[in-house]
């Protein structure tokens, strides 16, 4: 055979074969989406440093009457939220603290955190994260099994800081 | 073309091919558990 037939041959095979991964790699996105992650998954893979994970917390931020503050319900962020957790309320800019705002990247993979996990706000949320997947039972769930929380405003990352967060 | 291309070209489609099974496998699992329906405790609740 030609030489540079056969060249073109082998190129349109991997082309093509690197096509078809991709669509794959698009419909296991798309399934990911639709299983939402346990506060168990989400627990271990916080303790895996080689993983890199963004959480979104989408409850509003503070209550903007501090007798509205219980820390029963966990209806806001400053309550108590997952460490490392970015607020970012209602998928909304224009209720996010600013500081926020640049630590919030749409093209790492997301866990939404909600309060009960409730799947509309997660919905709103994933058309602005393509990789997201919706914690399962919310910050409800988390805070039921005693896994670690923090408390207070958000404090973004240290330049340089690296690391698990739990 | 030589030898050692040749080479180099199966071995792509080789990488390309065994990458596209695992996905399909893993696709396969994931279309299992979202098709499986949400289990019930025994108090009546979703898990």
């Amino acid at each position: 055979m030609n030489p540079k037939l056969e060249r073109l041959v082998y190129i349109g095979i991997i082309v093509v074969l690197a096509g078809y991964l991709l669509h794959l790699g698009k419909v296991k996105v798309e399934l990911e989406k639709q299983i939402p992650i346990t506060i168990d998954e989400l627990y271990e893979m916080l303790g895996n440093s080689k993983l890199t994970v963004q959480i979104i917390d989408v409850r509003p931020y503070e209550a903007e009457d501090e007798d509205e503050e219980d820390e029963e319900e966990l209806n806001y962020y400053t309550e108590a939220h997952i460490p490392g957790a970015i607020p970012f309320p209602d998928c909304d800019e224009t209720k996010t603290p600013e500081d926020a705002l640049p630590n919030i990247n749409p093209y790492l993979p997301t866990i939404i955190v909600s309060k009960d996990g409730d799947p509309e706000i997660f919905q709103k949320c994933a058309e602005k994260f393509p990789f997201a997947r919706n914690l399962k039972g919310g910050i409800l769930a988390w805070d039921e099994e005693g896994y670690p929380e923090d408390e207070g405003e958000y404090e973004p990352p240290s330049a340089g800081g690296g690391g698990g967060c739990l | 073309m030589g030898k050692v291309e040749r080479l180099l070209f199966w071995v792509a489609i080789g990488v390309l091919v065994i990458s596209i099974i695992g996905m399909k496998i893993q696709i396969s699992q994931l279309e299992a558990k979202v098709s499986q329906p949400a289990q019930v405790s025994p108090e009546g609740g979703e898990e």
